[in-house]
């Protein structure tokens, strides 16, 4: 790419026809996540070169379900952050729906849908008065859902009183399982759940006026206040879509791991909070979508199956997400200097 | 009724100040020995960490961005001076001290400048720096090691009836109170309030923003030795912990995420006032899973009641 730009010199002259189709090769990768996908084959073929025995259909299949999990936690927030906030009470609803899915649905016996839609419901509730009152009173999501989490987590392990040693059912662990099927296909549903939500998530925000209203909003607030687009409830539904996907990957997290735990949700806020921005979305970005979410979960689920595999420990991971991020948002996501904003 | 008001317009911290005050009372209730000269330099000791991370949140939350990486940065300076320093024989204050400020500022000033001149979003600079500083003190030590015995011990107890953790305290307030004096606070608010503003008044807004993440680093700093003099070993599992509290200090404080209002005596009341409420609730017997919950609750009406009964009302828009 270097080889491309130009000298000073010649950039003084008028637009030849090399430079214009850099303009529009630059315009182009900033649109399309082309440089993630870049990466994604990038980093499987160095995995696939490095460990050949990786290439098996149960280690993929295993890397899969790692990611369609990370990318499930990571939806709500990728909704979040195109907004412009950021939902820090993602623990909380994944720690509640890992609840509803060993204690409610597994010990209690209560039927899977019926303890889902518990979770759906409590959580989506929660996410919307989340969002009525970060729009009513003009305040940072920040903070609250700092506090809502909080309060949600203390209310579960509340509720839970000490039995972490209860499982989810049969029924909803054959959903993330590495050995479950779908329709006679030796890989488990949740990919296919996750893909499908992917598409269906794609198809909202570019090809329905609420998906444009949703982008408008998350852009410019006030300009889109301006063309009467109910704003208040455009917050109060993402915050509640937030919740309500949030505590449904959590149960996906307790089906998976066939237990839970007090920390179950926390490893996810982060993460989760690093596939959204490695993915290139950016808070209140026009190019923010959930296909970039799943490219970076994938991106880091990769990585991290190649830093332990390569003997490094967790840690070191972490280091290297943390890198990650800074590189990937200083090409993409730099804010405009000041002086361009007067 | 109004003027009442008018005072918690004018002075951000009241409401915590109240809070605090209230707390206080309903402490020396359940527990009448709360406050006794015997049980005071513990409580100051185990108050001294929450308070300093408060601090180290607020300068950036002044200039109007945020810095998540503050509580992460304590933990790491622990984990680096119970476990790298201290084997290194580096363990004196007059080498350790300096040495731990000074990486701490140059981890404030890194995040400074990746805000600043970079020009990442704030809360993106700070994430990437939270997963660089959890990472490396796991790195440094994944499980918990002991510490001998250090200078830091004097933070925990006392010097004389002074109790140590008023020095830990007292230097960054200092600090503060002498940076009061100078151009550097009202500039700093004035980049919060708005920085276009300040920027066409001929604020330097990229050394203002730099100079507030590495003030915040340095309270991190001493934080992270307040935090070794309570715990004496290296606890890299706190990151997360204090990464939030930090936040809800502040913000329980009175300083306002938009930036440009509040100060380190809000960080100092909402601190307090967290530590309060669940000495409280453990003091009255409540399930730890409760005090979360009532945390929780007690952070969000504060926040709303500060942004609307408290708030001046100068915008109403929220972007």
């Amino acid at each position: 790419m270097t080889s491309d730009t130009l000298s000073p010199a010649e950039a003084s002259h008028a637009p030849t026809a090399r430079q214009e189709a850099w303009t529009r090769f630059r315009a182009w990768v900033f649109e399309v996540p082309a440089l993630q996908v870049l990466v994604v084959l990038a980093l499987a073929a160095w995995l696939v070169v490095t460990i050949p025995a990786i290439a098996n259909p149960r280690s993929v299949t295993s890397i899969l379900v790692i990611t369609s999990l990370l990318a499930l936690a990571a939806m709500g927030q990728t909704l979040v952050v195109i907004l412009g906030g950021l939902d820090l009470a993602a623990p909380g609803y994944i720690l509640f729906g890992a609840f509803m899915a060993a204690n409610v649905a597994g010990k209690l016996a209560v039927p899977a849908v019926v303890a889902a839609l518990i979770t759906v419901l409590v959580c989506g509730g929660i996410g919307a008065l989340i969002g009525w009152i970060c729009h009513r009173f003009a305040v940072q999501p920040l903070v609250v859902t700092l506090g809502t989490g909080a309060a949600l987590t203390g209310a579960t392990l509340f509720l839970a009183d000490g039995d972490y040693s209860s499982a989810p059912p049969q029924a909803l662990r054959s959903l993330a399982s590495l050995r479950g099927t779908t329709f006679g296909m030796p890989f488990p549903p949740i990919i296919l759940i996750v893909l499908l939500c992917g598409v269906g998530m794609w198809i909202f925000l570019n090809r329905t006026a609420a998906g444009r209203r949703f982008h408008a909003t998350g852009v410019n607030f006030r300009a889109a206040r301006l063309t009467r687009i109910r704003t208040s409830a455009v917050w109060t539904l993402v915050f509640a879509a937030s919740g309500a996907l949030a505590g449904i990957a959590g149960i996906f997290i307790a089906s998976y791991g066939s237990g839970w735990s007090q920390t179950i949700g926390e490893p996810y806020l982060f993460s989760g909070l690093a596939a959204v921005l490695v993915g290139g979305t950016i808070f209140g970005s026009i190019r923010g979508s959930y296909t970039r979410t799943l490219l970076g979960a994938l991106t880091l689920t990769l990585l991290s199956t190649i830093i332990v595999s390569n003997g490094l420990s967790e840690a070191q991971s972490r280091i290297i997400f943390g890198i990650i991020i800074l590189a990937v948002v200083s090409l993409y996501g730099r804010e405009r200097h000041v002086r361009d904003r007067f | 009724m109004n003027r009442v008001l008018t005072m918690f317009q004018r002075w951000p911290f009241a409401f915590a100040f109240l809070l605090a005050l209230m707390l206080l009372v309903l402490n020396l209730i359940v527990s009448p020995s709360f406050l006794s000269p015997a049980r005071l330099p513990g409580t100051l000791a185990t108050l001294a960490p929450f308070v300093l991370v408060g601090f180290a949140s607020t300068p950036s939350i002044l200039a109007g961005g945020i810095d998540i990486s503050v509580g992460p940065l304590a933990t790491f300076i622990n984990c680096l001076f119970v476990a790298i320093l201290i084997p290194a024989g580096l363990g004196d204050w007059h080498l350790a001290a300096p040495i731990i400020l000074a990486v701490a500022a140059g981890i404030g000033a890194l995040n400074g400048i990746l805000v600043a001149v970079v020009r990442l979003h704030p809360v993106v600079a700070t994430t990437g720096m939270l997963f660089l500083l959890v990472g490396l003190s796991l790195t440094i030590a994944q499980n918990p090691v002991a510490a001998p015995d250090n200078w830091t011990e004097v933070f925990a107890g006392g010097i004389g009836i002074v109790p140590g953790a008023l020095i830990t305290i007292g230097v960054a307030g200092l600090t503060w109170f002498a940076l009061r004096r100078t151009a550097f606070v009202s500039n700093l608010l004035a980049t919060g309030e708005s920085d276009v503003s300040a920027y066409g008044s001929g604020v330097n807004i990229k050394a203002i923003r730099i100079l507030a993440y590495t003030l915040g680093g340095l309270f991190a700093g001493i934080a992270g030795i307040a935090l070794t003099a309570l715990v004496q070993s290296s606890q890299s599992s706190l990151a997360s912990t204090y990464a939030l509290l930090g936040l809800a200090a502040a913000v329980l404080g009175g300083t306002s995420l938009a930036g440009g209002r509040g100060g380190l005596l809000g960080a100092l009341f909402g601190a307090v006032s967290i530590y309060l409420l669940q000495q409280l609730l453990t003091a009255s017997g409540v399930a730890p899973s409760l005090i979360q919950f009532a945390y929780g609750a007690v952070l969000v009406v504060g926040v709303v009641l500060g942004a609307t009964l408290l708030a001046p009302r100068l915008k109403r828009n929220p972007s």
